[in-house]
């Protein structure tokens, strides 16, 4: 859930800032806040962990990230909402690290913790849009909060039993193996990827909502494919034992996919998928290859799990803020010339002067009302002329209008995904470096 | 590692890579490098009007004619023009945003009718003794009435044609 939760507002974004009444730079902090405070807070919170119990660090970690979540759902500000966010992600690293140290004793082993540890990060990754459109479509984008709440509070129950435990008993694992240096490569592979994978589902997300005008429900069944694909690349991860060759086709893979996103030829849902799936595999294949690495034969896990945690995150940042400005100015800068490119169509077409230069101005009243976004051209265009004729020349522009919306609303997210694959092929050499490590 | 993982290994890449390569080379192939809004015509350059035939025709080719000259005037785009002239509101917005003043816009929007009637002429949409008059007219009207002719050039070229008709037909008959 934690690990969901990194992701799982992206959907919830476009929503969060037509409410809040912010900008799409102000709203994306909703995601990095959080990324941001569990890259910083990882690795500390696992020593904690390790000084006071994972069981008492874990229940105190879903406690408070079961309290943040619920002012989050109340938040009636960015700025609150941002707050609450760096709390909950405070709550969510100790829970989160803490659960690795407590996983091999549910599991069997440490080896086979760190398999279904690196597994739930994929799958919370990927997954975690889906929920979130849903539940924001179906209900709204506060009982993504909220629902956590209860959702946590659940969770902490099996492991309050550990904390007794640990508090009647005095036993809490305090034999201090040597914390070995984090694996570098690993991780800064890991953080690469990550900040590929952020772009995947935070760019996709925005196309499809403010670029497409697709309900958060219809673009979270949309992104579906992509847990859909990671289950396949769960699969196929189980007939290739070596990490680097699993993490170096899940790097190309994501990397593949998201220039498809770049390149796509048309504004239609169809095209989207077989690039979804490639990311879908590849995230499946990298994430839990380089967690595996990043945690094989080093001691104590909570601590390496801490690092790989802080670098996920650290990646999910430098993406969204490395491409946010850029896809920001992309979208302004493609809006205009898709509206000046329909109201060429408009200029150019046979229907009458003084009809042409009415749509013209009714579209830039439109562009007015919709400052800031794509915006949704069939307003413009009602009521339609009587004469029949004349109703099939106006509707024909409107769709020429469309597609030169379409063709810019989905240009504009080309140089991000761009840059996002590049991170994703540039994660390749410290795959290349990092050393197998035989789990 | 034995021989066998590490072939599947090798082949998990190799493959990675080459369906990596088809779906990036099937969108590129499919136009994906080229779905970008359709880049406008800088509105200085020439626009040849294409074969007029009725009154209808010649008016819109003249409402395109001179939003382009009026544009080319104030360096500014013939669709920002176009959707500005439509409202009152919409010109004042369009005056803060690019500093233009009223005296430079009835200015450009002038430029603009004389270059649709020229552009007209040249045409042979309009005949030279017509054209004339008219450009003479279109130069001393105000601001109000230059937008008025650009947005229902239809009647400005109906009753053109119905005021100096009959004098033209009348030249014709008297010059050589």
């Amino acid at each position: 859930m934690v690990l969901a939760d990194s992701s799982i507002v992206v959907l919830a974004l476009p929503e969060i800032y037509r409410e809040l009444n912010t900008s799409v730079a102000g709203v994306t902090w909703v995601l990095v806040s959080f990324n941001l405070v569990m890259a910083l807070a990882a690795v500390p919170a696992a020593l904690v962990a390790r000084r006071v119990g994972p069981g008492r660090a874990a229940a105190v970690g879903l406690a408070v990230f079961a309290g943040a979540g619920l002012a989050c759902g109340l938040a009636d500000s960015l700025s609150t909402l941002i707050l609450a966010r760096c709390i909950q992600a405070l709550g969510g690293a100790a829970a989160v690290t803490a659960s690795l140290e407590l996983l091999p004793a549910t599991v069997g082993s440490e080896r086979r913790a760190a398999t279904v540890w690196a597994a739930a990060g994929a799958t919370g990754a990927a997954l975690g849009p889906a929920l979130g459109g849903i539940l924001t479509e179906l209900v709204s984008w506060q009982s993504i909060f909220l629902l956590q709440v209860p959702v946590a509070l659940i969770a902490a129950v099996p492991i309050l039993a550990v904390a007794k435990y640990e508090a009647a008993t005095g036993i809490v694992s305090t034999e201090l193996r040597r914390t070995g240096r984090p694996h570098i490569w690993a991780n800064l592979a890991l953080a690469m990827v990550s900040a590929a994978i952020a772009a995947a589902l935070f760019l996709l997300v925005l196309l499809l909502i403010e670029g497409w005008r697709l309900s958060p429900i219809e673009a979270a069944l949309v992104v579906t494919t992509m847990p859909l694909a990671a289950v396949l690349g769960g699969k196929l991860a189980e007939y290739v034992p070596a990490a680097r060759p699993r993490a170096a086709a899940g790097a190309i893979l994501v990397s593949g996919g998201l220039a498809g996103l770049a390149f796509l030829p048309k504004a239609t849902i169809a095209l989207t998928l077989p690039p979804q799936v490639l990311v879908g595999i590849g995230l499946a294949l990298v994430l839990s290859a380089l967690t595996e690495t990043a945690l094989g034969g080093r001691a104590p896990q909570a601590i390496h799990g801490g690092w790989t945690i802080s670098a996920r995150h650290a990646g999910v940042v430098i993406g969204l803020l490395l491409l946010t400005p850029i896809f920001t100015h992309e979208i302004d800068q493609q809006r205009h010339d898709a509206v000046n490119a329909g109201t060429a169509v408009i200029l150019d077409s046979p229907v009458n002067p003084l009809l042409k230069l009415d749509l013209a101005e009714r579209v830039s009243r439109r562009l007015e009302e919709e400052k800031g976004k794509v915006p949704t051209i069939g307003p413009a265009f009602e009521p339609l002329p009587d004469d029949p004729a004349e109703r099939a020349e106006v509707q024909q522009l409107q769709g020429e209008l469309q597609d030169q919306l379409d063709r810019g609303a989905t240009h504009a997210f080309s140089t991000s995904f761009i840059l996002a694959a590049l991170l994703g092929l540039i994660a390749l050499l410290p795959i290349g470096l990092s050393k197998e490590v035989e789990l | 590692m034995n021989g066998e993982g590490r072939s599947r290994g090798f082949l998990l890449v190799v493959g990675s890579v080459v369906v990596s390569l088809i779906l990036v080379g099937a969108y590129l192939a499919a136009g994906g490098s080229s779905y970008t809004p359709e880049k406008v015509q800088n509105p200085c350059e020439p626009r040849p009007w294409s074969n007029p035939q009725s009154l209808g025709e010649i008016a819109n080719q003249f409402t395109v004619s001179a939003l382009d000259g009026a544009a080319c005037k104030l360096g500014v785009s013939r669709e920002a023009l176009a959707r500005a002239l439509a409202t009152q509101q919409g010109r004042e917005r369009f005056k803060q945003k690019y500093g233009i003043t009223d005296n430079k816009l009835a200015q450009a929007v002038r430029a603009g009718l004389v270059r649709a009637i020229d552009d007209a002429e040249e045409a042979g949409a309009l005949s030279p003794l017509i054209a004339g008059p008219l450009r003479e007219t279109v130069q001393r009207i105000p601001l109000s009435q230059a937008i008025e002719l650009i947005n229902d050039a239809e009647s400005f070229l109906g009753n053109a044609e119905g005021f100096l008709g009959p004098a033209q037909n009348l030249l014709e008959d008297f010059l050589p």
